[in-house]
């Protein structure tokens, strides 16, 4: 059945009028009928509702919702769509918002088990080289290989990686 | 060694040997490592993809780690290839499914698998046949050791080893028990063990792990959580709950055989007569036709056929290493023929 009043769009409110004690059936489509009574709100878009959602759900997403990693460009809002994260680092800087999700998943937020043998001055290392490795490519990009040789360099320095030259 | 001379025989973890392997198929330990200096995959392009698989392919074949060890670009590998490799246990549906440069190595009897560029960097897999878990653990432990030594992995003090997804951060591992249960299914018991082993942390997934359904009556039961205990903690969780869920299972067959005998056996020997008389066998019918007849053999009812042969049908069945056997793709139905025509002649070769 389609819309009485623009006659195009499929009618999917339908309205009883009783006036005088006489019915009357009206058949309007979502957008008409909101020109005829003021009964039917706009449905909330899907973003709405959305956020509403989140708010209910949890409050942490909103106020990490503007952060976003240095080391590897991934935001919070990314990590909360894909689940995967994006980096070492962003254990860091999504902290606040990780922490009870990773209690909700493993009843802790405090590792226990096994340590590398070689951890201590390789975990500050570790940002310094992604930060270093994200310059190399953007330098890359930019054909700017004097810098990149630089940055090569003291990547290699870093990492004691003096192989694979190119 | 060819993936090509994959198809025909399998792994050591289908033996059916080590402790309670009438009913414990396997028992698997992976971790879940990232190297220091690169993003994890979702971030990485693929240039730092390939640089991640050279620098890893070439630590784990310097490192000496298990003889006779075999690489798979899988960037370069056929379909039937992966399909096969996943059917082995020895690469993940999503490994397989991938884009960019990544790879397995494994080792000759398969127990020992290094995923590169799945979910994480690295992934290391053990598996041996039947419940032996410490076994497992050590070789683990000992390979996360070798390449502990050359590679530098992403780690913290408060979280531990950092990985993609937060659901395997702190010791990056997943043990999982694969557990033959037909008689709790039958006697719709298997409920009461899914809830009582998610009391205690656990999850229960089918055949091929995450989201997979369950058929055969095999189940994969592994941990949840990765944080917070210590990789022998959580060892010994899933140690301590194990021989309850095969006591249960042992009674329940008993049950079935003293309340139910006729009915039993009628199962067991039909699903015998099919396996070696069918023409054609779909996928799905295998599983529950094979299962039957591994009961059967557990409980005494047949005494012709190697528990190893059944473990190894269960895989040597499946879509891949048919394709791969006969050396072409096949449809569903030529899939059937094969399939049934090649368990014939493996249990007529006995």
């Amino acid at each position: 059945m389609k819309c009485e009043s623009c006659n195009k769009k499929l009618a999917t409110v339908h309205l009883t009028e009783i006036v005088d004690s006489e019915k009357k059936e009206r058949h309007f489509c979502e957008d008409c009928a909101q020109n005829v009574t003021n009964h039917f709100p706009k449905a909330p878009s899907p973003s709405d509702i959305l956020t509403s959602l989140i708010n209910q759900v949890s409050p942490e997403i909103r106020e990490m919702s503007k952060t976003t990693c240095p080391v590897c460009g991934l935001s919070y809002l990314e990590f909360r769509s894909q689940g995967r994260l994006g980096c070492p680092m962003d254990y860091n800087v999504f902290k606040k918002g990780l922490l009870p999700l990773i209690e909700r998943m493993h009843g802790s937020s405090q590792h226990v088990g096994k340590v590398p043998a070689n951890a201590g001055v390789e975990i500050i290392k570790k940002n310094e080289l992604i930060q270093l490795r994200k310059e190399l490519n953007e330098s890359v990009e930019k054909e700017d290989y004097e810098k990149a040789a630089e940055l090569r360099d003291k990547i290699y320095e870093l990492s004691g990686n003096v192989e694979d030259g190119d | 060694m060819e993936i090509k001379d994959l198809s025909d025989k399998t792994g050591e973890w289908l033996r059916g040997t080590g402790k309670e392997s009438d009913i414990v198929i396997s028992s698997r330990i992976r971790l879940a490592r990232n190297i220091v200096g690169f993003p994890f995959l979702s971030r990485s392009n693929l240039k730092q993809r390939k640089e991640i698989e050279s620098l890893l392919k070439k630590t784990i074949i310097e490192s000496n780690i298990t003889k006779d060890i075999s690489y798979v670009n899988l960037n370069n590998a056929t379909s039937i290839d992966k399909l096969l490799l996943v059917e082995r246990h020895l690469i993940s549906k999503e490994h397989a499914e991938g884009e960019g440069d990544r790879g397995v190595a494994f080792g000759k009897s398969e127990t020992i698998s290094l995923m590169i560029n799945e979910e994480d960097h690295l992934r290391v897999q053990v598996i041996r046949s039947g419940f032996e878990l410490s076994n497992t653990w050590e070789t683990t432990d000992e390979i996360d050791n070798i390449l502990g030594k050359t590679l530098n992995f992403a780690f913290s003090a408060r979280f531990g080893y950092l990985t993609a997804c937060p659901t395997n951060v702190g010791t990056g591992m997943r043990v999982s028990v694969m557990v033959h249960l037909p008689a709790l299914g039958m006697t719709k018991h298997i409920e009461k063990v899914f809830n009582a082993v998610g009391k205690l942390g656990l999850v229960v997934r089918g055949l091929y792990g995450e989201g997979t359904k369950v058929s055969g009556d095999l189940y994969q039961i592994s941990n949840q959580f990765a944080l917070g205990k210590s990789e022998k903690e959580i060892i010994s969780i899933i140690e301590s709950v194990i021989p309850r869920i095969t006591s249960y299972e042992r009674m329940a067959r008993k049950a079935l055989v003293l309340e139910s005998k006729d009915q039993l056996e009628d199962r067991v020997w039909r699903s015998y007569g099919m396996l070696k008389a069918a023409r054609m066998i779909t996928s799905e019918e295998i599983l529950q036709l094979l299962s039957q007849v591994r009961m059967g053999v557990n409980i005494g009812l047949i005494d012709d056929i190697e528990i190893q042969t059944l473990n190894e049908l269960f895989v040597l069945t499946l879509p891949g290493h048919l394709q791969k056997l006969q050396g072409c793709e096949l449809d569903s139905t030529q899939r059937n023929i094969i399939r049934a025509s090649y368990v014939r002649k493996r249990l007529d070769g006995l």
